[in-house]
This record gives C-alpha cells, structure tokens and sequence, in this order.
C-alpha cells in the first residue's frame, strides 16, 4: 500500500442520521510523520471544490466547515507527500493527520503539489521560506543562513557583505518586525552582520510578509520576518550538527514523555580565532579573541489534544577581546540577544483556538575597557516584556477570523558611559527610556465566492513614553509608569484576491503601519553599537501606509508558480542623523535627530519552479527609493544608501542523482549610493573634506554567483547514522565587489606634496568552503 | 593606544573597524577608485585665529580656495590655493585692524623663519609661496572674553565671521610617569590635573610639540566637558604625532627622556569647538560602513575657521 495514503488517527462519532445538508466541522492538529513536529502553512481543502479550504496556523492547527459528507479531503504540503483523507459521516470531528517527507519515498524530489497557494489564498506578498530550501543554497564559509537566503526574493534587497541589515521594498534595516518564536530580535546580526544569528538547525520554518501585512503584526513599518524554532521530536531521540570551516553546530531532540512531550536543544559556536591562539599566547597580544555563539533551547508538553504547552528560548553572544600588554590596554565588548517564550494553546472547541503568549527579550551591548588605571564602560540595549493573546476563530467555511491582543513593556537603554581614572567615577547622566505599547486587533478572512476573497482587518496601537523620566526639554519629573506622552494608530490592513482563473488571480493590499522604536545609524550599515530610541517627549512615530497590487498565474499544474507585483509606499516621520553628526556618549541620540519623509516604487517579478529534478527561481526588482528631509541635501529628495535600481536573482538547484545535488545562486544588484567627496580644502597645512550632496554617487554594480555540491555518499543506507558533505564556493569568478569606498589622504607640508585617494574595498574573494554534516536518529 | 581624553569621545565604530579589518585583512583587496570629477565651483576657505594668554601669536588669516578632487598635488597645486589682494578686517568691537597679506617669497629669510613658526611649516623645504594676513601695525591683541567680527572680501565675495576668547580655564599640574605596562627607562607619559569651572560649558583643545617642532593637534584635539563638569581631575595628555610620524604602537602618545615637551592647552568657544570635532570626526571615520560628517564652518559665505583661543603653554624636561 503506498503510504501517501497511509491511514492517520481520526477521530469519528457515530451519528447517522444528519443529513449531507447539515454543516460540520472538521478539525485537529497536522504533524510530521517522524518527528511529531507541528507543520505550519499546510493546506487542507475539499477535493472536489478546492476553494473550501484552509491551511494550518502556526502552532499546526485547523478547522474546515464542511457541509456535506462522504467527501474526500486533500492534504497537501511542500516537501511532504500529498494526501487525501475520505471523510464520511457529517459530524464535527478532530482529525489530526501525519504527514510523511516527500524525501523519504521518491527517488527524485518530488515535492507535494501544492494547492495553488500563492494564487488562491488572499495574502499577497508573502514568502515562506522552508528550512530545507535554504539548507540546499550555497553559503559563505558554509553557513547557511535564513536572513541572506531571504535577500534571494523580490522586493528584499540585501545591504551589502558585511551587513545583515535588509531592506524590504524600499523600507530601512530597522522597519522589520524580526521575530524568533514571538520574540523580538533587536540585532540579528554576528560578526558586524557577516553571518545572521538564526541557527538552521534549529529553525522549523520562516515567513515573511513585506506587504498586505496581517492585522496580528504591528510595530514596524515595511516588513515581519516570523521565524519558528523547531518543537523537538517527540517520538525518539536524534542528533545532528556539522563541522565547518569557521563553525560547528550540534542539536539534540527527543522524546521527554513520548508522544507527549519533547525537547530541542541546538548549539553554535565558532572557533576561527581560537585555533589561532596558541599563536598569539607567545606575543604581546595574548588574550586577544574573537567568537560568537548560539544557543536555542525549546520544550513542549501537550497536555491533551485541547492544551499544549511551549517553552522556548535563545541566547547568543559575540564576544571581542582585544589585549595589547605591553602598554596594558585591552578591552572586550560583548553583545547579544536573550530570549524567552512561553505559549499556551488552548483548544475551547472545533473553531475556536487561543494562544497566550508570555516574552522576554533583550538586546544588550556592552564595551569595556582601557589602559592601566583609566577604565570605561559603555553600555546599550532594549529589554521588553511582552503579554500576548490571539484566537483563531473559525465560524464557519467562508470565515476566518483572528483576533487578540498584546502589551509589551519596553526599556530601552542609551549609550551609558561610565569612566574612571582612578580617582573620580564619570558618568553620562543618561538614563533608560521607558514605554508601554499596547495593540488590540481583528480580522476576518472571507471567501465571498470561489472567486472573491478578502481580508479585512483594523490594527489599534498605543505607545506611551512613561515614567521614570527627567525630561530634557523643561525639567519635569515624572514617577515609575507616568505617562509621559502618548501616540495613537489606527492601522487598516486590507487585502482582497479575484481568481480570473483557477490558474490565475489578481490581488490587491493596502497596509497601514506604524513604528514606535527607532534604530537610526550613522553607518552604511547597521552596528551593534547603533542604539533603539523609543518614541517619547522628543520623537515621534514613523508611520507608513503601502498599497500593493500583483497578478498571480501558474503554469504546469502549478508546478512553475509566477507573479508580479507593484507597490507603492509612502513612509513620515523618517528620521536620520543631521549631515554634522557626531556621536558623543553624553548627549541624548534623539537631540541629533532630524525628520524627514520617504517614498518607494517598484516592481517585483518572480516565477518559481517548485518542483523536478530542476527547481528554483528568478526574481527581479526594479525599483525606487527617495528621502527628503529638510536638514538634509538642501531639502531635495535624495536616493537612500540601498536604493535597487535593479535587483536580480537566480536560484537553482538541480538534482544530478541519488547522491549529488547542485546548487547555485546568481545576484545582480545596481550599486549603493553614497556621498562622494566634492573638494578638498585646507587647514593647519592638511586636507579636509568637503562632501557633495547627499547619496549623489553610486558605488559599481554588484554582482556574485555561488555554486554548491551537496553529497550524499549513501543515499539509501538504512544506518541510524548518516552524513553529507557540502563543497561551497562563494563568489565564484572572483568578483571584486566594491564593499564601501573610503577617502585617504596624505600630506607633506613640509615637502610641499599631498595625495588624495579614493579606495573601493572588496571583502570576499572566492571562496571555498566545506562543511561536513551528521545526523543520527534512534 | 591613547586612552583618556580620547576615549571619552571614542567612536566605537572605530573599534567595530577593528574587528572588521582583523577578520577580514586576509581576503579584502584595496583598489584606487577614481570617482568622476566633481565640477562644483570652488568656496573661499578661511583658517585665521586669534589668541590671548602667555605666549599667545598675533592674529593671523590664512584665504586659501577648495579644490576639486584630484590624486596628485605639487607645490604648485599648493601655491596657487592662496588667495591674494582680500581685503581682511577684524574689529574688536572697538575698532577695525586691516590685515595685511605677507607671501613667504617676499620675506628676508629671518622673517620667514617667523613665519614658519608662526604657521608651523617648513617654509624653505615646502618650497610652497605660503601667504596670510597680518595685523602689522600690531595693534590687535586678542582678550580673555572678547570677541572678534573677521570680514573678507576677496574675488568679489563677502565673508564675514564671528569668534570669541572665553575665560582661561588652565592646567592645574603637569607632570610626567611611567607608561603604563611594561616600565621603559626612555619614555614616559605626561599626566595633569584640571579644575573644571562648573557653571559653563567649556570647550577645549589641546596640542603638543617636543623640541623644535611645531605644535601637533593630532586627530582628536578638542572635548567639552559634559562628562566632568565642575569636577577636578586627572588627565592624560599623549604626545600628539607630526604629520608623517610613522606609527609606533610602543611609543605612540609617549614623550622622550630629556626632550623639552611644551602643550598648548587652549579654551575655545562653542563654534570653533564644533568645527574641529565634526572635521576631526569625519576624518577619523574614513572605514568601513562610515557615513561622512560635514564639518560645520562658522564662516558665512565660505568654508573654515576663524578661532579663538585662550592660550596656556606648559614647557616641561621630560624625566
């Protein structure tokens, strides 16, 4: 018997006597076949009338009105088989279904058909991105990497090497919603932004909307990237990690009570430095590191097929220490994100699912430091607790209503400066900000007919800067939890899908979208040194409304998915560093604040081959991004740093046999802006700098092709234990792509000679990378 | 590495450089990028300063013009940025003091060694025809607490700015120690103690020089005192590099035994404390990722600095 049609456990009552006429519904959880894990975004739907369906949340559940029965039910999920389930008396029945990896059975990748998601469902601009994608891309130095995997999709424009910073259709590094497990990530970056602090091994999947974005979502102006750790198998035990070039990783799950509850626990670390130690022990410089870490811990216990519990977290660190003994100075700096997630899922009944969430996190960076008796400490961060709630309402076939919501406690620490000389103690008299943002929202999913849906939903946020607090502007005092002042939003989120065809259907979104934290730098990038500001007495919220529109068409029974989009983005309230900024550790970031508006265009177009021994995509942006700030290039719309005039991507992956697979990427991108050096002038007999306008120049294009060779050497071994190996080449033909452009200047007064240079710096050349990966499962 | 006044102002960008160049020093590749020719017209640039105190120099202007971007500059591209045949007056809020100009070719060679004093430069060897504008009838003197009108008119442009001599604020002591680290037997650090007035905001630079040289700035001469108002306290004051010092991580900021170290600790105003902290910045954040700093000028019409200082030179043996 083929085990696409496998039986599940489902559950029936036996009542006979409704009618095929009365509404049921059918509901229940749908899971991996060997793990136990809950898959989410799995499509459930009628088989003779695919436009009655639903897909699972993100916790894995469902629930379908129906109303007529026998019928068949059609499961379908990529990279999993698909499955159809006859349902045969009408009576509301939780059905929970397994579902079994399409890797396991077929000798090609065949992955599941997949209900023409993209064209039939309303949500328009939306990706989500399997683990398993992105696994099989090419990756500097072999680390696989969610936040650079997502810069291959329209409409994400990656910043540059060295940045993990991304900008979505024309929106700045910190309008996106980065969320692991719920919880906010304020920097997700390691090493400055060269690798991303998403440990794939520990990533269940990942979703991002960069437009149309749902009502639940709130906080940041252009884009949600939700990423979900994975929950752990809870049926037998497994490891897996690998070693690489600069890092290793290893992850252990399993069963704590089977069936019931399960554990994940996943590591990284890298060790590039530490292998040159013995090295440096003999010099002047001994005790001079660099590493990062990732720790993601996550337990689950289900209580019944009603309650289930989640525990998760994440703590990660970069640490630097730089020691130069013979003049006794060093410093270290460490900094990272800590998070914690605790879920209750709650099943009141077939339609009717809660989730209550409770989430700490904190992003924290500190530096310290000096020589001999002089000591300095700076240290920043943001640190929110945050209550959450969000039912999923299922009343019916034709309505999906969500609803819910959250309060988050934020504090948010400036750059606070501490010295010592020995003698006397400094200190910037900063002081934490604090806030309180609340949000309540709802929204109904509603299929009008088979070929009209849409998706309404109002978003309401607050933002109160509250106490304790000295006001800088005229002195006020205010207590703990004062408010100080407050800012509304009223944030419509509305999108609507016309199926022309089965095939085919135009979309339509507009999103209103508010921001309440600030993250501005005065870097091409982003750094972990740039400070969040919460909106307060001094600063505003951003706002932005963006209005989408797209034509969606598959071709070869959906097999090759295409689509263009157009969006239009209007974005106040911008904020940016005066063109004179300079930082000091005693003033306040917000007093050099200046404001301005912004406005993006563009273009995507994107067509997927989702399946074949031959898959992978193309995508294109043409795109527009302009400012105008009044203190900024005499008050004229400028381009922004990352503004895409064209942005292009290819991704192939390409199967050659059981054991060997191919894969490879190809990115164009127009080159960044920047502000070219106008004149030179002089002063104390050297040469300053007198810069042109703002963003007045771009830097070469920017273009890179990756290969990768993932092999298999026993494809078909039945071992508890297997390994692969994956050959990386980044940067292929060795393109010298400009990074940043600096200005150096020499001057000999004394002979009378000077030299003014300017200097494009490439970082990666070619590069080669093995990584050797394991697995073993009980 | 100099610590102290440095890193009370210290941009940690640069250390985040660090860590980049550190990490990536092995792959990175540097070429020259020559970008396209700017055809902006050139700004009259002003540099003058006027100062008060013991051992304070007569005022002086140097009017140069900004040039475009170009990779090569000789002692003619030098020479010929001076403006000539301006007309520069400074009022006191007495009286006007024309200045006159003074070109160095024109100078008995005892008077251009004045001049190179003066300006810090090595007249002869430059072989640069440096000009400023002096006041020759020597009337000019600046005053703790005065204020100065520079106005230029030069080339059909007028250009005018405003500076101010604020209160003395000096050095309390100035002594010399061991490094810090490992003892050295031929080099030490020089340390002071400042009392810093706490009813104002005041600004600072400071420069150095050892023997003969001319006095240094370095690349980071100024701080304010908003992270020591009205406190006493203890300061490191590194030797500041000439132009073209080579780099030396063991000697960097320290002084020689039995050289003669003199400091020019100066009290400046805001403005003039604002121009030297954005160029300064900017220029120390010429790397990676850096955004550019435009430096704020307090001459209308124009670019530079019209400063002033109140002076107070410290001359000390190193032991």
């Amino acid at each position: 018997m083929k085990r696409h049609f496998l039986l599940i456990n489902f559950l029936l009552s036996g009542i006979f006597f409704l009618t095929a006429q009365t509404k049921y519904t059918v509901s229940g959880y749908v899971r991996d076949s060997l793990t136990g894990e809950t898959l989410i975004g799995v499509n459930i739907y009628q088989q003779d009338q695919p436009a009655n369906g639903t897909a699972t949340n993100e916790y894995g559940f469902y629930s379908l009105t129906l109303s007529k029965a026998p019928l068949n039910l059609t499961i379908s999920y990529i990279g999993y088989d698909k499955q159809t389930i006859r349902i045969n008396s009408p009576t509301n029945q939780r059905l929970n279904i397994s579902l079994y990896e399409g890797l396991q059975i077929s000798e090609v990748v065949v992955t599941a058909e997949q209900k023409d998601k993209n064209v039939n469902s309303t949500e328009m601009s939306t990706i989500t991105l399997p683990v398993e994608t992105i696994k099989k891309l090419p990756a500097l130095f072999g680390e696989i990497d969610i936040i650079k995997s997502l810069q291959l999709l329209p409409g994400v424009q990656f910043g540059g090497e060295g940045n993990s910073g991304f900008y979505i259709r024309g929106g700045g590094a910190d309008q996106n919603l980065l969320l692991l497990d719920e919880a906010n990530v304020y920097n997700g970056g390691h090493m400055l932004g060269f690798f991303s602090i998403f440990n794939s091994d520990a990533i269940k999947g990942t979703t991002l909307y960069k437009g149309g974005m749902p009502a639940s979502y709130g906080g940041r102006l252009s884009s949600v990237v939700d990423i979900q750790m994975k929950e752990g198998n809870n049926k037998d035990y497994g490891m897996e990690g690998g070693i690489g070039l600069i890092s290793s990783r290893f992850t252990v799950e399993g069963p704590i009570k089977k069936e019931k509850s399960a554990f994940l626990l996943s590591g990284r670390r890298t060790y590039l430095f530490d292998l040159l130690q013995p090295f440096l022990q003999k010099t002047n410089y001994a005790g001079t590191n660099y590493f990062f870490y990732d720790l993601n811990a996550k337990f689950n216990y289900r209580f019944s097929d009603k309650d289930r519990l989640y525990i998760s977290g994440y703590f990660g660190r970069d640490i630097l220490k730089f020691q130069s003994n013979q003049r006794d100075f060093g410093f270290k700096i460490p900094y990272g994100n800590t998070t914690a997630t605790i879920r209750w899922n709650h099943l009141f009944n077939d339609k009717l699912f809660m989730n209550l969430s409770g989430i700490y996190n904190d992003y924290d960076f500190s530096f310290g430091g000096g020589q001999a008796e002089f000591q300095l400490n700076v240290g920043s961060g943001v640190r929110d607790y945050n209550l959450k709630i969000d039912f999923d309402y299922f009343p019916d076939s034709r309505n999906k209503v969500e609803f819910g919501a959250m309060s988050i406690y934020h504090r948010l620490t400036p750059n606070i400066v501490r010295a010592t000389n020995g003698e006397i103690n400094f200190m910037s008299d900063l002081t934490p900000k604090y806030g309180l943002e609340n949000a309540l929202y709802i929204q109904d999913d509603i299929k009008w007919n088979p070929r009209l849906s849409t998706n309404i939903g109002l978003r309401f946020s607050s933002f109160s800067h509250i106490g304790p607090y000295v006001s800088s502007i005229d002195s006020t005092v205010y207590k703990d939890f004062e408010h100080i002042r407050t800012f509304y939003a009223v944030e419509p989120r509305v999108s609507a899908k016309y199926s022309v065809s089965p095939e085919t259907s135009i979309k339509a979104s507009l999103s209103g979208t508010t921001q309440y934290l600030h993250l501005v730098s005065n870097s091409t990038s982003t750094l972990p040194t740039d400070v969040w500001v919460p909106s307060s007495e001094l600063v505003e919220p951003q706002r932005g409304i963006q209005y989408a529109a797209g034509v969606f068409r598959n071709f070869f029974s959906n097999t090759l998915e295409t689509s263009i989009e157009l969006y239009y983005k209007d974005m106040n309230h911008q904020i940016d560093y005066g063109e004179s900024y300079i930082a000091s550790p005693a003033d306040e970031v917000e007093k050099s604040f200046v404001y301005g508006i912004g406005k993006s265009i563009g273009a995507e177009f994107f067509i997927h081959k989702t399946t074949g021994r031959l898959n992978g995509w193309i995508s294109y942006t043409l795109s527009k991004t302009r400012r105008k700030f009044d203190d900024i290039a005499g008050g004229s719309w400028y381009p922004v740093t990352h503004d895409r005039t064209h942005d292009l991507n290819v991704v192939a992956n390409y199967k050659i046999n059981k054991k060997l697979e191919l894969g490879a990427v190809f990115v164009f991108a127009t080159g960044n802006t920047y502000t070219p050096l106008k004149n030179l002038f002089v002063t104390e007999q050297d040469l300053n700098i007198e810069y042109g306008a703002r963003n007045s120049a771009r830097i070469q294009n920017y273009h890179r092709m990756d290969i990768s060779l993932n092999y298999d050497p026993k494809p078909d071994s039945r071992k508890k234990f297997k390994s692969t190996w994956n050959f990386s080449v980044y940067n292929l033909y060795n393109r010298k792509n400009p990074a940043f452009i600096y200005n150096n200047i020499e001057t000999d007064v004394n002979k009378g000679t000077a030299k003014a240079q300017a200097i494009k710096v490439s970082l990666f050349p070619i590069i080669p990378s093995i990584t050797w990966n394991f697995k073993w499962n009980q | 590495m100099e610590l102290q006044m440095e890193s009370i102002k210290m941009k940690q960008q640069s250390i985040f450089v660090l860590l980049i160049l550190a990490i990536t020093s092995l792959s990175s590749c540097e070429e020259e990028f020559i970008p396209e020719i700017s055809s902006e017209p050139a700004q009259i640039v002003v540099e003058g300063y006027i100062e008060a105190g013991e051992g304070a120099l007569p005022p002086f202007v140097i009017l140069t013009r900004s040039t475009p971007f170009f990779s090569e500059f000789s002692q003619d591209t030098w020479s010929k940025l001076f403006v000539h045949d301006a007309k520069v007056v400074v009022n006191d809020g007495v009286k006007d003091y024309v200045l006159n100009e003074i070109c160095s070719d024109d100078l008995t060679p005892e008077m251009k060694k004045n001049l190179s004093t003066l300006l810090g430069v090595d007249l002869d060897s430059s072989g640069i025809d440096f000009c400023a504008y002096l006041d020759l009838s020597f009337g000019l003197k600046g005053k703790e607490g005065g204020s100065y009108r520079l106005s230029v008119h030069a080339d059909g442009q007028m250009l005018d700015a405003v500076t101010s001599i604020p209160q003395r604020v000096g050095l309390d002591t100035v002594w010399f120690e061991q490094p810090p680290g490992e003892p050295s037997d031929t080099l030490r650090r020089m340390l002071c103690y400042i009392t810093d007035p706490g009813d104002q905001t005041n600004y600072y630079r400071f420069l150095t020089k050892t023997n003969n040289q001319p006095f240094a700035s370095g690349s980071n001469s100024v701080v304010d005192d908003k992270l020591f108002n009205g406190i006493k306290f203890k300061v490191h004051l590194p030797r500041r590099s000439q132009r073209n010092e080579k780099f030396d991580p063991v000697s960097y900021g320290l002084y020689r035994v039995g050289d003669t170290a003199y400091v020019k600790w100066a009290n400046i105003d805001k403005s003039h404390f604002d121009f030297w902290s954005t160029l300064e910045f900017n220029k120390n954040n010429q790397g990676p990722f850096s955004s550019y700093t435009r430096t704020k000028t307090n001459i209308n019409g124009g670019l530079g600095i019209w400063g002033g200082y109140y002076v107070n030179i410290y001359k000390l043996i190193v032991k």
